[in-house]
């Protein structure tokens, strides 16, 4: 089988992210990078739980779980973090996702400690009591109504992932459901932190300007401290059978200033040999004003006002996805013709060199520019960590891509992206 | 029982040692600043190079009824040249997985651009092509319509719009007095003739700065400039002289907006303060910080004391030319005589007793945290060090900044706030003042006040009519 990989602008020479990486006794994986460009570190705490995580009937746990995180702990009041880091010249957040919910902060670098010990305390010592779940549950559905409810399209990834999925968690997204958070209790939400908020579960990343051994003492005597956590976690074990028929719904509501329509394939985890095809397919269609999906739908035949792709490569079996909103006065149908045309062409005929090197060029720009920051670096390596189980995937990750053909683009297209694999959500006005 | 556990005590600074950059100026005049940030030991640099043109043209180089013209100047270098259409620069930009960005301030335009080092030559040649461009007609009037439009966003933000405001009462007709995005009727009256002109007179090797930073050593940034800008020429026409800024004609010193739809009031309280190059910045900058910030002094006071407000704050905005010091806040209607009152004491205070070294301390860790993480990245050092470049401070400044925020004590803080915080501050109040104007004229006969709809930015006086009588 000929190969067709060129030589290409993007093979950069990216210097190696040099990392430790030990697992204390009670589990807790750490992860150091010791770099001096300037006085600061970025400390990241990312735990193996997310969204697929939450348990039946109590869709949003996990969410719920990032805004407790800062209500104080049985040695701090509410909000300490925000005075950790702001106050001192840094600042810090969460973010929940499918697979991990991250913990995250930036400070000079003199004040690590502190935040070592502020971590270890929360995870630790999480005071939750009655009150702030209460209140904090009132700001979780604040956020479903703002962001689902009220925002133009607010509701199309949760349709995309309730209709791609029949049995999988996925099915049941991130944000949250009111229902089921309001028919909750003190007692659920303790459970849910025992089981999850736990050193094995977790994963430490220290990126920046410390010294190794120091910073080693340093966490085994506020992390190291914890107990071992008794059994095990448990594991969404679902498996989400092949679809074998394409699904579709319609999808109208009050806030639609235009049609929309997503189109979602299932695609295989992030840690199997296809995630970077399929990252190289996405950046060709729908990257920027270079795609295809640009040229043809939004600037050729203006059909669309934004049209893009987008690989969600997750923990289990992902997404791909198109989503495309319509221009003022075109056709869903017509759009839709064209974005097929565009997948059938995909699968139909090999990319052209030039446009292959294009997207490695984009794809190495962006490796490049996330690490430029201390906190860009440990979000990958916490991210690598848990949703691939490989932290060492930050430095492999870029021979991968440079390593795809043609033929691998049109071979991952023509796999996954058929219409039995699809499930396609129109979103129109009422 | 749980014994209370106290997060441990901070240890001492540490230092780094940051690029140490160099300069030459081509024989067209245009100076060129150069740093290398590569990989070293436990130092990783990345295979990206930054750029940034620094044009001494900025909104104080056009005149009043022009506002809006370098803006519009600055936003229009994307949109086409003599060689590529908008689509084409966005295309090709697109393809090098480069960034490419043109913006303007009062003092300057400033065009940049980064891409990885493989592709850096490619996106500095569209870069420098910018300097050639089009102003097609179609495109002046696509950037005007968004002009225009985004201008009603901002006069619907209170905060936004008592800056606006407060602009006009420090300069008044001054070239820092009328709004930076222009007005409805300046952007209108702008031609692709004007938009021509300015880039002409403004954008010249002998006026600009060009920075050029990250994975390349200086010699060879030094020669890719010259490769590349060394054939930008110099007009035959001198160089105009940067309008001074004038003391401004008696303003009024406190304004009231009537806007009846705002969801709160926007309180603004500030004077003309210092410019960039006075010496005086370093202990205004940890002036301003011990007011600003969650646990600085206006929010403390404003939100966390007295639950007027979700926020306060302050900033030292500083030119080449005296800037502002600005405090601002928004609270409800009815809050607005007790926030004003607590304002203006939280301002005179830091004049009359000095900061003890307890309370000073972490505010100068937020002034050297918020400066490293602003020069984490590669476009943030050449930002860095082309500010110092346009306001003529000494480019070490980069490596000293730290060492003299460090320097700053109380005495320097009291004495900052008395001359330029505390004294004779102006005031400007945005909101629905059927609530709150009779509390505020019974406390402050001198208040003049002016209804939204007659609100005229155009001019120093604020309104083209008379003044409105209070509510």
């Amino acid at each position: 089988m000929t190969r067709s990989v060129p030589p290409v602008r993007a093979s950069i020479a990216l210097t190696p992210v040099d990392f430790t990486d030990r697992t204390l006794a009670n589990g807790l994986r750490v992860l150091l990078v010791e770099d001096h460009r300037v006085p600061s570190v970025a400390i990241n705490v990312g735990y193996r739980v997310g969204g697929k995580d939450d348990p039946p009937g109590r869709s949003g746990f996990a969410h719920l779980f990032e805004h407790l995180m800062f209500k104080g702990t049985a040695n701090s009041a509410p909000e300490t973090m925000d005075r950790l880091t702001e106050d001192v010249g840094g600042y810090n957040n969460a973010f929940t996702a499918e697979d991990i919910t991250n913990y995250y902060e930036v400070v000079p670098s003199n004040h690590l400690e502190t935040l070592l010990w502020a971590e270890a305390d929360r995870l630790a010592a999480l005071r939750i009591t009655q009150a702030h779940f209460e209140t904090e549950r009132e700001v979780v559905i604040g956020e479903y109504d703002q962001r689902i409810l009220a925002e133009p399209y607010g509701m199309l990834d949760e349709l995309v992932n309730r209709e791609a999925y029949t049995l999988h968690p996925y099915k049941r997204g991130v944000i949250g459901d009111p229902d089921n958070l309001n028919a909750a209790t003190l007692d659920d939400v303790v459970q849910f932190h025992a089981t999850y908020y736990r050193p094995d579960n977790a994963v430490l990343v220290v990126v920046g300007d410390f010294d190794p051994a120091e910073t080693q003492g340093w966490i085994e005597r506020y992390f190291g401290a914890i107990p071992k956590a008794a059994g095990s976690v448990p594991r969404v074990t679902l498996v989400e059978p092949p679809q074998t028929a394409e699904r579709a719904i319609c999808y109208r509501a009050a806030n639609v200033p235009l049609p929309a329509v997503d189109y979602a394939y299932h695609i295989p985890a992030a840690n199997t040999p296809d995630g970077a095809a399929l990252d190289l397919a996405e950046t060709i269609l729908g990257a920027g004003k270079s795609s295809r999906l640009y040229h043809s739908l939004v600037y050729g035949k203006q059909l669309a006002t934004s049209a893009y792709a987008r690989a969600d490569l997750r923990e289990h079996p992902g997404l791909f996805e198109f989503s495309v909103v319509l221009s003022r006065g075109s056709d869903v149908a017509d759009a839709r013709k064209a974005l097929d045309a565009e997948i059938l062409r995909l699968r139909g005929e090999l990319v052209s060199a030039q446009e292959l090197e294009r997207a490695k060029t984009q794809i190495a720009s962006s490796f490049v520019r996330g690490r430029q920051t201390y906190n860009g670096i440990a979000l990958s390596l916490v991210r690598a960590a848990i949703e691939r189980n490989d932290p060492g995937a930050v430095n492999t990750d870029l021979a991968r891509y440079l390593a795809v053909s043609a033929e691998d683009v049109q071979r991952v297209a023509t796999t996954y992206l058929h219409a039995d694999n699809r499930t396609v959500v129109e979103y129109l006005p009422e | 029982m749980i014994d209370a556990v106290k997060p441990p005590a901070p240890s001492a600074p540490r230092s780094a040692t940051l690029p140490t950059p160099s300069e030459t100026t081509l024989d067209n005049g245009l100076r060129v600043i150069a740093f290398a940030q590569r990989s070293g030991p436990k130092a990783l640099g990345v295979p990206l190079i930054a750029a940034q043109l620094i044009v001494r043209g900025g909104g104080s180089s056009e005149a009043e009824a022009e506002a809006g013209l370098c803006a519009l100047t600055a936003s229009l270098l994307t949109t086409g040249t003599q060689r590529a259409t908008a689509l084409e620069i966005a295309e090709q930009v697109d393809a090098l997985g480069a960034r490419l960005d043109a913006n303007s301030g009062y003092d300057a335009s400033v065009v940049s651009v980064s891409a990885t080092t493989p592709v850096f030559r490619e996106a500095f040649a569209i870069f420098r092509d910018l300097q050639r461009p089009a102003f097609a007609a179609a495109e002046v009037e696509r950037v005007r319509t968004k002009s225009i439009g985004d201008l009603g966003l901002t006069y619907s933000n209170p905060s936004a719009l008592a800056r606006l405001v407060a602009s006009r009462v420090a300069y008044g007709a001054s070239p820092y007095g009328h709004p930076l995005a222009g007005t409805a009727e300046t952007l209108a009256a702008l031609t692709r003739e004007k938009i021509a002109a300015f880039h002409g007179r403004w954008y010249r090797p002998d006026n600009a700065v060009l920075v050029i930073g990250g994975d390349i050593v200086p010699a060879d940034a030094f020669a890719l400039a010259d490769a590349v800008f060394g054939d930008w020429l110099v007009p035959p026409n001198a160089l105009p002289i940067a309008v001074p800024q004038a003391a401004p004609a008696a303003q009024p010193r406190l304004v009231v907006v009537d806007k009846p739809d705002a969801g709160r009031t926007a309180i603004v309280a500030g004077r003309v303060a210092i410019a960039r190059n006075s010496s005086d910045y370093y202990a205004g900058t940890v002036a301003t910080a011990v007011l600003s910030g969650y646990s600085g002094r206006l929010n403390q006071e404003i939100r966390v004391k007295r639950g007027l407000s979700y926020g306060a704050g302050a900033q030292l905005v500083t030119r080449r030319d005296p800037g502002m010091f600005l405090a601002s806040t928004l609270v409800d209607h009815s809050k607005v005589a007790e926030a004003v009152g607590v304002v203006r004491a939280t301002l005179e205070g830091l004049a009359q007793a000095p900061v003890d070294t307890a309370e000073l301390a972490p505010r100068k860790e937020t002034v050297t945290g918020a400066f490293y993480r602003g020069i984490e990245t590669l476009d943030g050092i050449a930002g860095t060090l082309g500010e110092l470049a346009l306001y003529d401070v000494p480019l070490a400044d980069l490596n000293e900044y730290v060492a003299r925020i460090a320097a700053i004590g109380p005495a320097d803080v009291q004495r900052f706030a008395a001359a330029y915080i505390a004294a004779d501050p102006f005031l400007v109040l945005v909101g629905n003042a059927k609530i709150f104007g009779e509390a505020i004229r019974a406390a402050h006969p001198e208040a003049t006040f002016i209804a939204a709809d007659g609100l005229d930015l155009n001019v120093a006086s604020l309104t083209a009519a008379s003044l409105t009588a209070a509510p």
